[in-house]
């Protein structure tokens, strides 16, 4: 029991065939916060998939309506026009089949590591040995095991963010929506948050919605690429992001096909950014083009589709 | 490079900082010298641990593995720092980073083994040094004490594991170390200085009448006191008890119901329509306002004093753990709904522990101005009690014995309020903790 050893292997429950669940329709979604003359349209006609056993990521410019997109997903709150269904079925309200990981750390300081991780369970009365050992093996996926009894004050910020994540895996939603998790990290935490949560995703390929503003944490995760316009909200473009998993940091960012892909994101999100900006911004456009310059000039690297 | 250049760098470098000369340069001697590229590999995780490096200029990066719970795994060396020491851990043969030259870079590498056979020989130096290499493995590479308790020991001391009374009295004596005690001891020396000069040395105009020093612990300490009270005579705990109980009933029925109440005015907007404008109006009454109704409505004397004391309790109690639950972040019920907890169930896992720390402040609060009305009410009512001591003692001319009655108050009061703040420590375990970190 004195060695430190690298990997200390368990049977791992819980992952072996995922779940054909969790397809999320959108259809023409228009949020309006205010009446009257004050009403502000933070989302208009806003129509996408999430794919089943898929991970999704929505990446758009700050205050372009992502947040709102959560809060209805997750059902706190509902559309003011349009429909949400999750296979099939209307979301009217917060239900266990879609669980979110918000951008605040929520997890609760007055319970250990392993207390909140098995908050989930515990409440639904799903106290099992099964999930306790679930419990264990996530503690230790995330890099956690020595930190079980330990408080999440007591933990760094990159250890909150994956016990988070591991508080949310042990349920098994057919749907795992994030809402930029790992904002706020410093630099070499975040990368390696996003080797814990890639692998953690290639285990159960659960469908997994993650929306962030940070292109490369998009491109490194995602199947399957959204990119949002400016506010009223509405998805611009679709790009399969189809790099091999598993996914590693060094080769992702040194494979050409990624790097193609990023110009294409870069390339429509810049101008999404400009239109914010009366008139455009002509440091913005020189920028694009001198993107696309550089990435071969071929602006169709990725099989775009309006949706 | 020289015996002499080499002892110049171990004695920069963390470990061997307060190593002695001699045994530095026979550490010297087992010192090689090598130069690398910007982009070797000096080794990779996993790798045979031998040698222990020390950077002599340059730049070293160093990742360790993901599965050893390092806080910030990445690191980068200069000179200086040391790095590879695995090398000198019990049971630990392979490396656990991968160190990566990130510019030319040399450094001296010293056999593990090697340095390990060394210490056997001066012990004490060698558990100096091996002490400060498990504090720079915890600290310096963040990893947890488990990692850094793999360091050899040479002299043959007994560790044993500090518990129960072995524990308390190496706190006792830390705290005896530190200045704390003195300083305390040296607050206490100025007030009852000041008491015995103004009184009974300067005799100051308006101070002649009141009780000096000396005058008032001859009489708490006498076997036979002139007033009749004194730590000999029974009366003396008589009166401490009653305050006590009438402490202890009314601060418990303050929290027995002052905390649901604050519970629910907290969490239901509706409940607190109809309760808080109430509360707040009758808030504001000054306890001795109630005295006259307090005597009206219930019978006895017991009774209105407790009544008394516990209003105020109830209030401070109330109020605090109504401001606790307002002040949980809303993302907290957020995600215990999400992880499928009812509203009972929340209330019950997120609302009530997580209000915890300001009912607590609230229940400190709450003793204070227990005792505060306490007095109050055992001057007007009673038959027993403090208050009552003091009160009896001006009107029969007893003045000594007022001050003995004060005194005692600020004791029992001070451990009163100690006791509620240990058992407050000791239900939250993870606020004490949470503080402990300097709230990060």
């Amino acid at each position: 029991m004195n060695t430190i050893t690298q990997n200390q292997s368990t049977a791992t429950p819980n992952s072996v065939n995922p779940k054909q669940v969790g397809e999320i329709k959108v259809t023409n979604v228009g949020k309006t916060y205010g009446a009257a003359q004050f009403a502000k349209e933070v989302l208009k006609d806003c129509s996408f998939t999430i794919e089943r056993n898929k991970l999704t990521v929505m990446i758009g410019p700050s205050g372009c309506g992502k947040s709102t997109l959560i809060r209805l997903l997750a059902g706190f709150e509902k559309p003011s026009s349009g429909t949400i269904e999750i296979d099939g079925k209307r979301i009217t309200g917060p239900g266990r089949d879609r669980l979110v990981v918000f951008q605040e750390s929520a997890l609760f300081p007055w319970m250990s590591s392993y207390d909140n991780i098995m908050y989930g369970p515990k409440a639904r009365s799903e106290n099992t040995q099964q999930n306790r050992d679930q419990a264990e093996y996530l503690l230790e996926k995330v890099g956690l095991s020595a930190f079980r009894e330990k408080y999440p004050p007591q933990l760094s910020g990159g250890m909150q963010r994956r016990a988070e994540l591991a508080r949310a895996m042990i349920n098994n939603p057919d749907v795992m929506i994030l809402d930029e998790p790992f904002r706020g990290l410093d630099c070499m935490s975040k990368e390696l948050m996003w080797e814990y949560y890639s692998g953690l995703y290639e285990e159960s390929h659960r469908t997994n919605f993650f929306v962030t503003t940070d292109i490369d944490e998009a491109i490194f995760l995602a199947d399957r690429l959204l990119i949002m316009s400016n506010i009223p909200g509405q998805v611009r473009a679709a790009i399969e992001v189809d790099l091999p998993r598993p996914r590693r940091l060094a080769f992702v960012f040194d494979n050409d096909r990624a790097i193609a892909v990023k110009m294409e994101a870069l390339a429509i999100l810049h101008q999404e950014a400009m239109k914010s900006f009366s008139g455009g911004s002509k440091a913005a456009a020189d920028f694009v083009e001198a993107y696309s310059k550089r990435s071969g000039g071929n602006g169709s690297a990725g099989s775009k589709k309006p949706e | 490079m020289e015996i002499d250049q080499t002892v110049a760098l171990l004695k920069r470098s963390m470990p061997f900082q307060t190593v002695p000369n001699d045994v530095l340069e026979a550490i010297a001697k087992l010192a090689r010298y090598e130069s690398y590229a910007r982009g070797d590999v000096i080794y990779h995780q996993g790798d045979f641990a031998d040698d222990v490096y020390i950077v002599s200029s340059g730049a070293v990066q160093h990742t360790l593995g993901i599965g050893f719970q390092a806080i910030h795994p990445e690191k980068i060396l200069h000179s200086g720092d040391v790095f590879g020491w695995a090398a000198v851990l019990e049971n630990q043969r392979s490396r656990l980073a991968k160190t990566v030259c990130l510019e030319r870079t040399e450094l001296i590498r010293i056999n593990g083994e090697e340095l390990i056979n060394l210490f056997k020989a001066s012990p004490e130096t060698g558990d100096i040094v091996m002490s400060r290499f498990a504090t720079m493995i915890n600290k310096e590479y963040t990893l947890p004490e488990e990692v850094a308790g793999h360091v050899p020991h040479f002299t043959q001391v007994p560790v044993t594991v500090a518990t129960g009374l072995t524990l308390t009295m190496f706190r006792l004596s830390q705290w005896l170390k530190s200045p704390k005690p003195y300083l305390m001891l040296t607050g206490f020396g100025i007030l009852l200085a000041t008491w015995y000069f103004t009184v009974e040395v300067w005799k100051l105009p308006r101070f002649v009448d009141m009780p000096g020093l000396t005058e008032v612990f001859k009489e708490w300490f006498s076997k036979d006191p002139i007033y009749g009270l004194s730590i000999y005579t029974p009366e003396y705990y008589q009166h401490i008890w009653v305050s006590v109980r009438r402490i202890l009933i009314a601060f418990f029925l303050a929290t027995v119901l002052g905390v649901p109440l604050g519970l629910f005015l907290g969490w239901s907007k509706t409940f607190r329509e109809y309760v808080f404008p109430v509360f707040e109006t009758l808030r504001p009454i000054p306890i001795l306002a109630w005295v006259p109704l307090a005597i009206l409505m219930f019978q006895g004397s017991e009774t209105p004093v407790i009544f008394l004391t516990f209003l105020a309790s109830f209030y401070a109690t109330a109020l605090n753990t109504m401001l606790g639950v307002e002040t949980i972040d809303e993302s907290y019920s957020r995600a215990a709904a999400c992880l499928g907890a009812s509203k009972w169930q929340t209330f019950k896992e997120v609302i009530v522990p997580g209000a915890m720390p300001f009912i607590f402040t609230g229940l400190q609060i709450s003793i204070g101005v227990a005792w505060f009305s306490l007095v109050a009410g055992e001057m007007v009512s009673g038959e027993f009690g403090l208050g009552y001591v003091i009160n009896t003692s001006y009107t029969m001319v007893r003045y000594p014995t007022i001050v003995i009655g004060m005194i005692t108050l600020g004791i029992v009061g001070y451990v009163s309020s100690a006791l509620v703040r240990v058992a407050g420590d000791y239900m939250m375990q993870w606020r004490v903790r949470e503080l402990a970190l300097g709230g990060r």
